[in-house]
């Protein structure tokens, strides 16, 4: 690679090498999977089965303002507005033929399917239904709700159990014998992607921040896509190099403007509307230095301790008590230096929705942070209404103004 | 022996007399509806046009929204039924009959071999689709209802209304003209916003052509217009398309009678 | 008393449980003198409840307007879980001694969040299914999460619950779903009695009664009716699908326009009678089994769609001319399977009516779906 190249263009590089890779290994009889976004993937890296991610590939789709089709043709189909727009978008991308375009990722319909619900249900009745349309295997790598906030040993012992039976159904759809070396490397490249990961958070929280906005949302795909690669090691090294070059010549995150306010952005972003929310921040000088959403993907363990890997993978946050998800905002608004706390009511995601009321009380009295909440989907442009969005952002920013005054 | 069938919906009252050969004797509209004396005076209208009193009348079958609480039927049956066979009446090709009232929309898959009714599929939730979606935006643009389609033929471009709200809609379209957007073009984005909402419904039930749309949103050519564009299929407009129902209804009451 | 007498006087007493279901449970605790522990849906073991010398009530939410429920759920939770949040926050739930929370849909694992948060003096007991419920390692699972209700139902009842009291209940349990069962097959023959309001009435007045007491008064109702010669219905069979026949006005529509029910697949009442705690060795294991054999639920994980099937079945085989689907709004498990099940009933040319239902919904407008849908069918 030339020594001039950023961790912008290799993180954009590999984001389409991933589509074009699960076309290139389809195109030669290779089994591609689909597969829910924190999945277990050490499993399939280690056999050499190519993931693709709908979630990922739904909010590209959102993003690039190409869902409302999609959108439309699944609910034609039958599904209702109510359930989850990265999903209708993913079915209104196979009823309309799975066909990439110049915005639209070229998935290839999958061979088989996995499914992990580490952080919500929706997706199993997701996978359900792709199983059963396409007629393809379904893989379900089961991680029950932890209620009181802890992952209890009846829980460990199922998920290793899962485990097993993963890795002989992988062998019996290969026809190929797992390789324990190869999966210990893959086990050491993934923890090490982790602790890189949680170390790119902690340089975000610099004040002032070396990264911007929605960022670290986009190196989000390395995480969801490759996180068991050297691939990924290398952009993210990179990255963390940059931030650090930042910080030592005192940059901020914009070019032009000072970071005059930091705020956690909590949930899934907004992707129809990314550019009217990002420039809404960015007309008052707010700088994302926290969100709970790309921490999901900091799934620590030791390399070769399954029961500490099965314990990572099942305390994602969505999967863990109200406590814990109150814990983790506290932390990350501290860990961010967050003057402000915006929460995004995503239509979509009622994991994330369903407890955002308590949290956001029982965070405000922790750490006194001003906060809003607004409504949007991260797939359905027809939910956001921008003047509300407008409106909260001023008050919130009116807020943060008037606590900084005060603390003069 | 003439048949009467009255058609009392939420917004407006629809009459329609059948006479000794079956064909249409007489017929009114009356732009207020249940619960108001439009029914009665739809009635009468269409007695007088028809030429005969209230006693030549041999049966009468409501429909529509009011027909429940409506006094002088001998029968009640849902609109869905006789606005299908309605349509069938005069265009016996139909197969998809789309419905767009003042206060709700709805979409029929008729099936004339087995019994008219098909399937169908019904919004009266939300104004978003209907007539009252385009009642509320022909005053935020300062137009009468009626001029609606004339004005948008003059459109160069959509301007897209993002909400599926209509009080949203609302504000979006006021924001639209407060920032300079022509009329027309605000026109053919509300156009579009209806046509949307309305195929999104009939696609739940899957369009088979010849689509026929009836109610009185259907005199709006750029609704039409849009709807064409979103179901990428020709739409006929019925004849008299306000009186689909009354006219069902009335011909159900002359079946009653051939059968007793 | 007459044989359609004492019918009549059955299905009158079920019927004023079922109006008023929380004067029920209060007389009930009375009556037996023992604690009351809420069940929410679905499939939780109240047989352990009844092992510990306590009564299960069912928990299904209640037509209240549920504003107070605003205070932690936005709009789009499911009626049931908001109208239950909000039926706690006034206090309707403070009497009783646990409340058992599934964690089958993100509207119930968050209520139980909520709940917990809302009202931290009632004891709060979660239990969480497995989706893998067919493996052996499955139903080790819910074994061990049984075990812990079963520990903590204990800790409240302030008693041991022992294995022999486990096959005591689950025989009790096991034989109620057997009266159930057959009280819904003789039903479609006498709908002049057993209206489907009435129908709906047995089967939720089980929720706020004594399992033992309501087995023995279905299976006494379900004699008298065999007894009776079956009726040459006029009304037109359906099948009904979904969590619940609420609002109740509902179930009026449908006798008003001349549609019977033949048989249903609701949450509440066929698909929590449907299946019996299998026999075997360790009463918490065969508890645990049960999960695995639920087939045709939304909430019962099914990659090969085994609902679709069903549906079709239970149509052809109860007579009956149609399907009508009760869709409760928000609900994300029955929304993503109705357009599987619906595609393969419209190409068995079975007609299906799509009614999305909510508490304070119009029954103006539902009539007239309901009316047409009869017409057509």
């Amino acid at each position: 690679m030339s020594g001039n190249v950023t961790s912008k263009q290799l993180l954009d590089h590999y984001a389409r090498k991933v589509y074009a890779d699960a076309a290139a290994a389809k195109a030669v009889g290779k089994p591609v999977g689909w597969s829910t976004a924190i999945v277990p993937q050490e499993f399939f890296e280690t056999m050499d089965l190519p993931l693709v991610y709908p979630e990922n590939h739904s909010a590209v789709i959102s993003a690039r303002k190409r869902a409302l089709g999609f959108l439309e043709r699944a609910e034609g189909y039958g599904y209702h507005a109510d359930v989850c727009g990265y999903m209708r978008v993913n079915f209104g991308y196979l009823l309309e033929g799975a066909r990439g375009d110049d915005d639209v990722p070229p998935a290839p319909v999958p061979d088989f399917v996995v499914c992990c619900n580490n952080y919500c249900t929706m997706i199993v009745k997701w996978y359900e239904n792709l199983a059963k349309e396409l007629g393809v295997p379904l893989f379900m790598i089961d991680m029950p709700y932890n209620p009181e906030g802890a992952v209890d040993e009846a829980r460990v012992r199922y998920i290793r159990a899962q485990f097993d039976r993963l890795v002989g159904r992988l062998e019996d759809l290969t026809g190929r014998p797992f390789d324990r070396e190869r999966f210990r490397r893959v086990m050491e490249i993934s923890r090490e992607n982790a602790r890189l990961w949680k170390r790119a958070f902690e340089l975000v929280g610099h004040v002032p921040s070396p990264a911007n906005g929605f960022d670290f949302y986009n190196y989000l795909t390395l995480m969801v896509f490759m996180r068991g690669r050297a691939e990924t090691t290398e952009v993210l090294r990179l990255w963390i190099r940059e931030m650090e070059g930042k910080i030592a010549r005192g940059e901020g995150p914009f070019r032009d403007a000072a970071e005059k306010f930091r705020i956690m952005f909590d949930g899934i972003a907004c992707w129809p509307q990314l550019a009217h929310t990002a420039k809404a921040f960015r007309s008052y000088g707010i700088n994302i230095t926290g969100s709970n959403y790309p921490d999901g993907w900091a799934v620590q363990y030791e390399t070769g301790d399954l029961d500490g890997m099965a314990r990572a993978y099942a305390s994602i946050a969505n999967n863990m008590s109200l406590e814990k998800a109150v814990e983790k905002r506290v932390e990350i608004i501290r860990q961010g230096r967050c003057d402000g706390a915006v929460y995004h009511m995503n239509r979509s995601c009622k994991v994330m929705d369903f407890t955002t009321y308590e949290a956001q009380r029982r965070v405000f009295a922790e750490t006194g942070v001003p906060y809003i909440t607004f409504d949007g989907d991260q797939a359905d442009p027809r939910v956001f209404v921008a003047a509300q969005f407008d409106t909260r952002i001023q008050a919130l920013v009116e807020m943060m103004e008037a606590r900084e005054e005060s603390e003069r | 022996m003439h048949t009467l069938g009255i058609d009392i919906g939420s917004a407006s009252s629809k009459a329609v007399i059948l006479g000794d050969n079956g064909e249409v004797a007489g017929q009114a509209v009356v732009p207020v509806g249940t619960g108001t004396t439009g029914p009665e005076r739809a009635l009468h209208e269409a007695l007088r046009l028809a030429g005969i009193a209230p006693g030549d009348v041999a049966r009468t079958v409501a429909t529509g929204y009011g027909r429940v609480t409506w006094q002088g039927a001998d029968r009640q049956v849902s609109e869905i039924t006789c606005h299908a066979r309605g349509v069938l009446h005069r265009m016996p090709e139909a197969r998809t009959i789309i419905d767009i009232g003042g206060q709700d929309v709805k979409a029929i898959e008729v099936d004339p071999d087995r019994g008219f009714v098909r399937n169908f599929v019904m919004n009266d939730k939300c104004a978003a689709g209907t007539g009252r979606f385009l009642e509320v935006m022909a005053r935020v643009l300062g137009l009468e209802v009626e001029r609606l389609a004339e004005v948008s033929e003059t459109s160069a471009r959509t301007v897209s209304i993002s909400s599926i709200c209509t009080v949203f809609a609302e504000s979006e379209v006021i924001s639209h003209l407060s920032r300079g957007e022509p009329v027309p073009d605000v026109l053919a984005g509300i156009h579009q916003s209806v046509a949307k909402r309305v195929a999104g419904l009939v696609s739940r039930l899957g369009v088979r052509p010849p689509v026929v749309l009836t109610g009185g949103v259907a005199k709006n050519r750029g609704v039409v217009l849009a709807l064409e564009k979103e179901l990428r299929t020709e739409i006929r407009i019925a004849p008299s398309c306000q009186l689909t129902g009354a006219l069902g209804a009335a011909l159900i009451a002359r079946e009653d009678l051939s059968k007793k | 008393m007459s044989g359609e007498n004492r019918i009549r006087a059955i299905l009158t007493g079920l019927a004023a449980v079922a109006a008023r279901p929380g004067e029920a449970a209060e007389r009930l605790k009375r009556e037996k003198g023992k604690p009351l522990v809420g069940v929410l849906p679905y499939y939780a073991p109240e047989e352990i409840v009844h092992a510990a010398g306590m009564l299960p009530v069912g928990v299904w939410g209640g037509t209240a307007d549920a504003s107070m429920a605003g205070h932690y759920f936005p709009p789009f939770a499911c009626p049931l879980v908001k109208s239950t949040l909000d039926l706690a926050l006034r206090g309707v739930y403070d009497g009783l001694a646990a409340m058992i929370v599934p964690a089958l849909c993100e509207s119930l694992t968050f209520f139980g969040q909520n709940f917990r948060a809302a009202r931290p003096g009632i004891p709060f007991v979660p239990v969480v299914h497995p989706q893998n419920r067919r493996t052996p390692e499955g139903v080790a699972y819910l074994r061990a999460e049984y075990e812990r209700v079963r520990d903590r139902l204990a800790e409240i009842a302030g008693r041991e619950v022992t294995a022999a009291d486990l096959d005591r209940a689950i025989g009790v349990f096991n034989d109620h779903r057997r009266a159930m069962r057959a009280f819904l097959e003789e039903a479609p023959r006498h709908p002049s009695l057993v209206s489907p309001r009435v129908r709906h009435a047995v089967a939720k007045s089980a929720y706020y009664m004594d399992k033992a007491d309501h087995g023995a008064l279905v299976g006494e109702l379900t004699g008298l009716l065999k007894s009776l010669p079956e009726e040459s219905g006029a009304g037109k069979r359906v099948v009904v699908t979904g969590i619940m026949a609420e609002p109740e006005g509902l179930l009026d529509l449908f006798e008003e326009v001349g549609l019977e029910i033949s048989a249903d697949d609701l949450a509440q009442e066929s698909r929590a009678f449907r299946t019996d705690v299998p026999d075997g060795g360790d009463p918490l294991e065969r508890l645990a089994r049960r999960w695995s054999l639920v087939e045709g639920c939304s909430l019962a994980f099914d990659p090969g769609k085994e609902r679709n099937r069903i549906l079709l079945d239970l149509v052809r085989n109860s007579g009956a001319r149609g399907l009508v689907v009760l869709m409760i709004q928000f609900c994300d498990p029955e929304e993503m399977d109705y357009p599987l099940y619906r595609k393969e009933l419209d190409a068995a040319g079975v007609p299906v009516l799509h009614l999305e239902v909510e508490p304070r919904m119009s029954l103006e407008q539902a009539r007239t779906r309901l009316q047409s849908f009869a017409e057509m069918i």
